[in-house]
């Protein structure tokens, strides 16, 4: 007995330690050798690393089926099961890894800032240290091509479109009213603060199926998902005052700030050409949560704001002026989970919702109107190969408005719906090789309010010319329901549509970045009406249409010259539609047909100084003149403007800031108002429309106070 | 009884002879280290920590030999896949080991390297990050000579960065000397225990 058993332990000995040996070589696809790869049998200590040959070998002791792993940088992990015995002389090819950085990128009508991506045109900070943007994240997009400045409204006109076929995004829950609450000529802001986000994806066509309801253009901002530490910001502007703080506990972390802004003081020295009774006011705060589970994330997002003003509008038709108040509360919540579920699947999922209230007050009329709107977004993930990945999901929107219009001693008219929609979408990302890589999606509403169901493609495929350079190409359908202005007096619409068609060539080589985009959109069925603006008694139709088509330029250098960095973006439209009470097609009054803007920032370090400019020119925009016989065939002079700012960085935790916007004082004209009758000469008399300061001025001070002290607020301006 | 002593002294060997494999591929990746061979350094560390399973220190190397290796390349797109690579080996190594002082350090470390490499646009976002893991690590081990003499160093690029005097922060140094001096004998074969030789280097800003 005893000897067998110490024969079977002599045995199991003698078994470990005889030796195999294991051979062979490793290539790439075109079986170039590769140096360096790390073969190994799993589990074991057994293994080596393939010389310039791309030869190894080593030996061991292992014995019968064993797993012989392959990994090198850049390429996929290799997995070979057999027998030890027959592992010589083996030829291994590995497949090279689609998600490492040199791979192509799907980015056709895409900009993305921050994330580390590799086709990321701006850092975050770029969004915010962009002179003339003052913090505001919609500013820096404005000097990106594809984008029409319009620096009366502040919003985002893409391509030949107006700014309502902008949707945004906040983790991939839709912003109801991103934008503060103004009047005509009276530019806004985005209503977030900008150090909350860490990426942005700006889209200016061709967008993914996962969003819709926007003809031109997404723009996606992701928070961030993880504060760095824990600390307290004041801010003290010549506009106003804000202050945030930040808490991190365990898997927790909380930031909260408010700002409180009235243009008041400023106005009472800065002349201006509107008549202020109230100065603009508003008060806002919001709250960020986030909790980090075993296998996900969960953010919280809470903003609310309040804002007033009262002026005298300017008007042809009225010679004391059009005497305009508005108060605006807006709540907005945004709740998002992201995590994984094993298996290869990932959940991304959330709610948003927005309940926003508007007091106007014209003349004597009172417009009393509400709104609440519901996003409800489920998306699920599945990868099946580092190559191929599959995206599906569904999404509820729910909206009420109801608006009470008083006329006084005349009659109150009520308004309101309900605007429901339900949308699935589904998308495929595929990796053919590291060179070329295709994204196909399909999305398909149905509006109940409108009864109407629609199926839109999205197609758009990517290629990589060298190793700097790639060409990509994208086309969609999308649909956009009409806005609550036309909603409320018509429900029987069909939504409008575009298409896109979009041609990109990108390089990039060491800090330099070349874009180029060519584009086609058409338009159909965009709404038309018989009256000036939509009235409730207004004939509508979808007889409209339209088209849009041109070439974005963008350069990007940061390392030509030391310690500048410059951006020029050139944009060529041409666009024409027929829509709202267009006698024919025409350009409309927002569509410049050439936009230039340069950007530079320059750090200057003995003066601890960041010193940006911006010059954005844009070429005459059209309007159109009622003495004229032909419709909207004028054009204003061209736009010019040079903004400035200056932060001089006191220490690490102070900051000084300075900024001028339009430093030269150019004279600039937007558009023209007309008479609503000739006068006795038969001329229709006209007032230009004009900028209400031809200067903006911004001075204001940021403290830190965080442990390290280090920490500052350049991230904020 | 006997067979159990034969079983128990098989067992004896058995471990011995694993626990000699690991000292010995450990051994193996420095000496490779030291020879210049990092990429192969780094393979046999990954090999290790494979083969080890539930063992912080191969992939903490394995990511600390990758970020040193960046100290002294130009490549952009290299950079930034080995500090990748890095990243998810110092994410292995946090899985084996909870509430660590060194793998924090390493990971400051780490995004130090994105920072000197491209420090337009990474000095903004990460150094609030490379504060706040040298904080979080000497939470967790308030005397360790590596996170008080990196954090010191870091806070004097930063203050020469700001053109003050970095030396106010020389008598963290002192304090790091004091601390390695101190650092006890860890009984885990190799233990973090790096750093004392670059004392000097860095006092050159205390002169």
């Amino acid at each position: 007995m005893r000897s067998i058993l110490t024969l079977i332990f002599l045995s199991v000995l003698f078994s470990t330690h005889a030796q195999t040996d294991i051979t062979g070589t490793v290539t790439d696809p075109s079986g170039i050798p590769i140096q360096g790869a790390n073969i190994y049998l799993e589990g074991t200590y057994d293994g080596a690393s393939s010389d310039e040959n791309g030869s190894f070998s080593f030996t061991s002791s292992e014995t019968g089926q064993q797993n012989l792993v392959v990994s090198f940088l850049s390429f996929e992990t290799y997995s070979l099961i057999q027998d030890v015995t027959s592992m010589t002389d083996l030829k291994i090819v590995l497949k090279e890894d689609v998600n490492s950085l040199d791979s192509v990128v799907l980015n056709a009508g895409t900009f993305s800032a921050g994330d580390n991506s590799k086709a990321s045109v701006l850092t975050p900070l770029d969004i915010v240290t962009t002179a003339g943007a003052d913090g505001d994240f919609i500013g820096a997009l404005q000097t990106l091509p594809g984008t029409s400045n319009n620096e009366e409204d502040g919003r985002l006109f893409v391509r030949g479109g107006d700014a309502n076929e902008t949707n945004i995004y906040i983790d991939g829950l839709r912003v109801f009213q991103p934008f503060a609450a103004t009047t005509n000529n009276l530019p806004t802001r985005g209503r977030f603060s900008s150090f909350l986000f860490k990426g942005t994806n700006f889209s200016t066509g061709g967008y993914s199926a996962e969003y819709g309801d926007a003809l031109s253009s997404v723009l996606q901002l992701n928070t961030i998902d993880e504060p760095d530490q824990e600390k307290t910001e004041l801010q003290f502007i010549n506009v106003g005052l804000g202050g945030g703080n930040t808490q991190k506990w365990g898997k927790n972390s909380l930031s909260l700030n408010a700002f409180y802004l009235n243009l008041k003081p400023y106005q009472e020295i800065i002349s201006q050409r509107v008549e202020w009774i109230k100065p603009y006011e508003s008060l806002s705060g919001e709250a960020v949560y986030r909790h980090k589970f075993n296998n996900g994330l969960l953010k919280v997002y809470g903003g609310l704001s309040y804002s007033n003003f009262e002026f005298i509008q300017e008007d042809i038709n009225v010679p004391e002026g059009v005497n305009f108040g508005l108060k605006n509360r807006n709540l907005y919540v945004n709740t998002s989970y992201k995590g994984t579920l094993g298996n290869d699947w990932s959940i991304a999922s959330g709610i948003s919702y927005a309940n926003d209230y508007n007091n106007i007050d014209i003349i004597n009329t009172d417009v009393n109107d509400r709104e609440n709107s519901f996003h409800l977004k489920l998306k699920l993930r599945k990868r099946f190969s580092n190559r191929v990945k599959l995206n599906f999901g569904a999404e509820q929107f729910i909206n009420t408005f109801s608006e009470d219009v008083e006329v006084s001693d005349v009659d109150t008219i009520k308004t309101n719906y309900d605007n429901n929609s339900t949308a699935v979408f589904t998308e495929a990302n595929v990796f053919f090789s590291k060179k070329l890589a295709m994204q196909v999606g399909l999305r398909g509403v149905h509006n109940s309010l409108l009864d109407y169901t629609k199926v839109s493609p999205r197609v758009s495929l990517a290629y990589k010319t060298s190793s700097k350079s790639q060409i990509s190409l994208a086309y969609g359908d999308f649909y956009q329901a009409p806005q609550q202005n036309v909603l409320k007096f018509n429900s029987t619409l069909d939504p409008e549509k575009s298409s896109h068609y979009i041609l990109n060539y990108l390089y990039q080589n060491n800090g330099r970045t070349f874009r180029a985009e060519g584009y086609y959109k058409s338009y159909e069925s965009l709404i038309k009406f018989d009256t000036e603006i939509p009235e409730f008694d207004s004939v509508f139709n979808n007889n409209g249409d339209g088209y849009a088509t041109g070439i974005d330029i963008f350069w990007r250098d940061n390392k030509s010259i030391k310690n500048l960095e410059y951006w020029i973006s050139y944009s060529y439209l041409n666009t024409e539609r027929d829509y709202r009470n267009y006698p024919n097609r025409a350009t409309p009054n927002f569509a410049a047909e050439h936009n230039l803007s340069l950007v530079t920032k320059y750090w200057i370090r003995d003066w601890k100084s960041l010193l940006s400019t911006t010059y954005n020119f844009g070429s005459g925009r059209p309007y159109n003149d009622p003495n004229e016989s032909v419709f909207q065939n004028q054009k204003t002079r061209t736009f010019n403007s040079l903004n400035f700012s200056w932060a001089y960085l006191i220490s690490q935790q102070k900051i000084l800031y300075f900024s001028v916007s339009n430093v030269l004082g150019f004279d600039n004209v937007f558009n023209y108002q007309y008479a609503n009758t000739p006068d006795v000469s038969g001329n229709f008399a006209r007032r230009p429309i004009r900028p209400n300061a031809d200067r903006f001025f911004i001075v204001g001070f940021f403290w830190t106070i965080s442990d390290d002290k280090k920490d500052n607020q350049l991230d904020n301006l | 009884m006997r067979t159990i002593i034969i079983l128990l002294t098989f067992f004896a060997i058995n471990t011995i002879h694993a626990q000699n494999a690991y000292e010995k591929g450990m051994k193996k990746a420095f000496e490779l280290w030291e020879t210049k061979k990092p990429d192969e350094a780094i393979n046999l560390f990954e090999r290790i920590a494979k083969a080890e399973k539930e063992n912080w220190l191969p992939y903490y190397y394995a990511a600390q030999v990758h970020i040193i290796t960046t100290f002294g390349i130009k490549d952009a797109e290299e950079i930034e896949s080995r500090l990748k690579k890095a990243q998810d080996f110092l994410n292995e190594s946090k899985t084996f080991s909870k509430e660590n002082a060194e793998i924090l350090i390493m990971e400051a470390m780490l995004n130090t390297a994105y920072v000197a490499y491209n420090p337009s646009v990474y000095g903004p976002t990460l150094s609030g990050k490379v504060e706040e893991l040298y904080r979080t690590a000497k939470t967790y081990e308030p005397e360790n000579p590596r996170a008080t003499l990196y954090h010191a160093e870091w806070k004097m690029g930063g203050a020469k960065f700001w053109g003050k005097d970095p030396k106010s922060f020389c008598p963290e140094v002192e304090k790091a000397i004091l601390y390695f001096e101190k650092e006890p004998e860890k009984k885990v074969p190799f233990y973090p225990q790096w750093g004392k030789n670059q004392i000097k280097r860095i006092q050159q800003n205390c002169k």
